[in-house]
């Protein structure tokens, strides 16, 4: 998924498509969005289709093992993702992506208790790390329609979106004043938010 | 209670980017001046609710709901449509009409319309463009050509503030110009690398109505410098881009001269047999659906190409039974529009240690060079093709979670080249735009019924534009380049322009080379309606111009009586 920031930019007259966020100047778009949204649209979701206080929670705690603080920058559980992920996918997310990451949950919360004996909040962090790593290398073999690529999306979305991540972990400048096209990059300068 | 003014100088219909300029020119020379707006009010500053948020500060970070998706699958098509924007555009339920061919019709009704959410492009046609389509044999000839128009391109110039460079190109002439903004690293690369391998690829400046150094103009409007935020189209609370809303608008305010009516449904345009002249106008109110006619001694028509022509096409009397001036029957023909379907990027490997700052809301412009006097394609027209570089964010990390992967999301990626295509389109007879038989809009208007499409030629250009732009970015260095044919619907270009045009014969064309309808002269059509071929550039400050002409002319016919 680390592709999705380097699709071209949203131009003066580029049509934001469904579900796709402007960050850093690069179009940040969802896979499952697009192919839910560019056809025929789907009735709308039965509000059973979206995901409880309590799953977004857990999507906090994953996007936390796939971006956690560093020296650098506050990671996504001090950014406070869950709010985001809840809205992101309740409220932008078609009926066929809710229900892949609400199973795709309870199916991991099944996971962490078979391997590790326990919920995932309880794991430390090296152990939750191995054990999304196992999850990942599962959902790259699975292909496209694997839950955890929409749980890494969901992690990156609501993380660089976020005040922290805009503001601490990239560098959003609300009112820039000018423009200047061509500077150095200084060492260690992180993206433009 | 008092009854309304109903009596004016001159009415202007609509109050968008043509509008604007004509109330302005027409309350500076002292006309009492009605302006009718079918939307709700928009004043600069206080109706920018969206303009200060942080992307964070929107309620779903600018994704877009599916709620505001799914209630309007058309208009939420267009560009820089979503949460932060969608307050200026219509929605989808409340104004309908009927496409007999695909057709994506995007309007944006209040006070200052479109100005407040266009793209912002100021190119200046060439003269070329003028006389290729008589020349070179896909069109009727204008009754006016550059050098009649040259003058107010400067006039409006000057007052909008709009940034280029002078270079000095057949293709894009040059104007009177604010400092351009600077090209990124990446465009300086594409500009020098084109320039290497091709004799007649030049990358530019656009010129765009953006205020990168005020003149004392620009702040007698209360304007100031654009302060690089790109958020041009929430309404800019520095006044950094025009719209009617921030400049002619307000400006005309200040000459005492002007009304302002919003929630104002024009119906048609009256018509005296007696005098030979249009009357007035008769207004549906948009709330109450109340019908007050106004009278005026000139009617400037600008309520957008489409809007315009149903208007006239509503406007019927004994004398006109097929819509106002409509001897020749060509209203609502000859409707074309810019093909905006092919687009193409590719990542630029290289220039790592190069960064930029600000948010740039300008693009750069690759000048046409397809038939430019001379027919050198297998198709008609020309394109112009807008460019830019970009820099990605996130670069690959040996892990896929953790600390190294997160910092690694957050470094500056690759940069990439892009390129995408704003072509001619030939006017054709049935490419139109006709009154629904039965079907009525909310106000007892009878719909529009959009009839156009692409053709042949449209399709030869595009696929030119592909061979091209992959040979250009290959050239440039580009690896992984990907192109491609969106195959969007004419509209979404929201360039439609025609159904009035402008035309030396009245036997052939609706207006004169003044905008005024050749059997109705007191009719003045300057918006995108009065349009005799598309060309390939912009098309806003050219009805910006066109009106100024035309509203100045009105001025003299009026002061010699001959209206």
């Amino acid at each position: 998924m680390s592709d999705v920031a380097k699709l071209p930019p949203v131009t003066r007259r580029t049509a934001l498509k469904a579900g796709s966020v402007v960050l850093g100047g690069a179009l940040f778009t969802s896979s499952a969005l697009l192919t839910a949204c560019s056809g025929e649209r789907a009735a709308p979701p039965a509000s059973t289709a979206g995901i409880s206080t309590e799953d977004a929670q857990l999507l906090e705690e994953i996007a936390d093992a796939i971006l956690p603080t560093t020296p650098a920058s506050p990671g996504a559980r001090a950014a406070g993702v869950a709010p985001i992920v809840a809205l992101l996918v309740n409220d932008c997310y078609d009926a066929p992506a809710q229900r892949r990451i609400r199973d795709g949950l309870q199916a991991f919360r099944a996971l962490c208790v078979d391997r590790c004996g326990g919920a995932f909040t309880r794991l430390s962090p090296s152990e939750r790390e191995t054990l999304l790593a196992g999850v990942d290398a599962e959902a790259v073999k699975a292909g496209d329609a694997h839950w955890f690529h929409l749980a890494r999306e969901l992690s990156l979305r609501a993380y660089f979106s976020s005040e922290t991540g805009m503001t601490q972990a990239l560098r959003y400048v609300r009112v820039p004043g000018r423009w200047t096209g061509c500077l150095p990059l200084q060492p260690g300068q992180p993206a433009w938010g | 209670m008092p009854q309304p003014n109903t009596s004016y100088d001159a009415i202007v219909i609509g109050s968008g980017i043509s509008g604007g300029w004509a109330a302005k020119e027409l309350c500076e020379k002292g006309l009492k001046t009605l302006v009718l707006e079918r939307g709700r009010n928009v004043e600069h500053l206080k109706d920018y609710p969206t303009a200060l948020l942080a992307p964070w500060e929107l309620p779903h970070k600018g994704a877009t709901p599916r709620a505001l998706l799914d209630a309007n699958p058309l208009i939420s098509k267009a560009a820089g449509y979503g949460e932060d924007t969608a307050h200026f555009f219509v929605k989808d339920a409340d104004h309908p009409y009927e496409q007999e061919k695909p057709f994506d019709w995007i309007r944006g009704y209040q006070v200052g319309g479109k100005s407040l959410t266009w793209g912002r492009a100021c190119q200046r046609w060439s003269p070329h463009e003028f006389v290729a389509p008589e020349r070179l044999g896909y069109g009727m000839n204008w009754p006016i050509g550059y050098d009649d128009v040259a003058d107010w391109y400067t006039h409006v110039e000057r007052f909008v503030g709009v940034c280029g460079a002078a270079d000095g190109l057949e293709a894009m002439p040059d104007g009177d110009f604010l400092p351009p903004f600077d090209f990124n690293c990446a465009e300086l690369h594409l500009r020098d690398a084109l320039r290497r391998r091709y004799r007649d690829r030049h990358v530019v400046q656009g010129r765009w109505a953006q205020l990168s150094e005020p003149r004392e103009i620009h702040l007698q409007q209360g304007r100031g410098t654009c302060q690089a935020r790109n958020l041009c189209m929430r309404g800019c609370p520095y006044g950094g881009y025009f719209s009617s809303v921030s400049s002619t608008l307000p400006w005309a305010q200040k000459t005492g001269n002007l009304t302002i009516r919003p929630d104002s449904v024009v119906h048609s345009i009256l018509y005296d047999e007696a005098k030979g002249k249009a009357s007035g106008v008769r207004v549906i109110d948009a709330h109450t659906q109340a019908i007050t006619e106004y009278r005026a001694r000139i009617i400037f028509v600008n309520a957008s190409a489409l809007n315009s022509t149903l208007i006239l096409l509503n406007s019927t009397s004994r004398r006109f039974p097929n819509g106002l001036g409509n001897d020749a029957g060509v209203l609502g023909r000859y409707v074309a529009f810019h093909n905006y379907r092919a687009s193409a990027h590719g990542t630029l490997d290289g220039l790592e240690d190069r960064y930029f700052y600000g948010r740039n809301p300008t693009e750069c412009i690759l000048v046409n060079f397809r038939n430019l006097g001379k027919q050198d394609a297998d198709f008609v027209g020309g394109y112009t093709t807008f460019t830019g570089g970009y820099r990605t964010r996130g670069v690959d990390a040996a892990t896929r979670l953790g600390g190294t992967y997160k910092d690694a999301q957050a470094q500056p990626g690759p940069w990439g080249l892009y390129m995408y295509m704003q072509g001619e389109t030939v006017p054709k007879y049935d490419n139109h735009v006709r009154l629904h038989d039965t079907l009525k809009d909310p106000f007892g208007i009878p719909r529009l019924v959009t009839s156009v499409g692409y053709d042949d030629n449209d399709e030869a250009m595009i696929r030119d534009w592909l061979t091209q732009a992959n040979e250009m970015l290959a050239a440039a260095g580009c690896r992984d380049v990907e192109s491609r044919d969106n195959h969007q619907a004419p509209g979404l270009d929201i360039h439609e322009m025609g159904g009035c045009r402008m035309g030396r014969d009245p036997r052939t064309s609706m207006l004169n080379a003044w905008n005024q309808l050749h059997a109705v002269p007191n009719v003045f059509v300057t918006d995108g309606a009065c349009m005799t071929s598309t060309g390939n550039q912009s098309p806003s400050i050219l009805y910006m111009a066109l009106t100024a002409r035309a509203a100045n002319h009105a001025v003299e016919e009026l002061a010699r009586q001959n209206l």
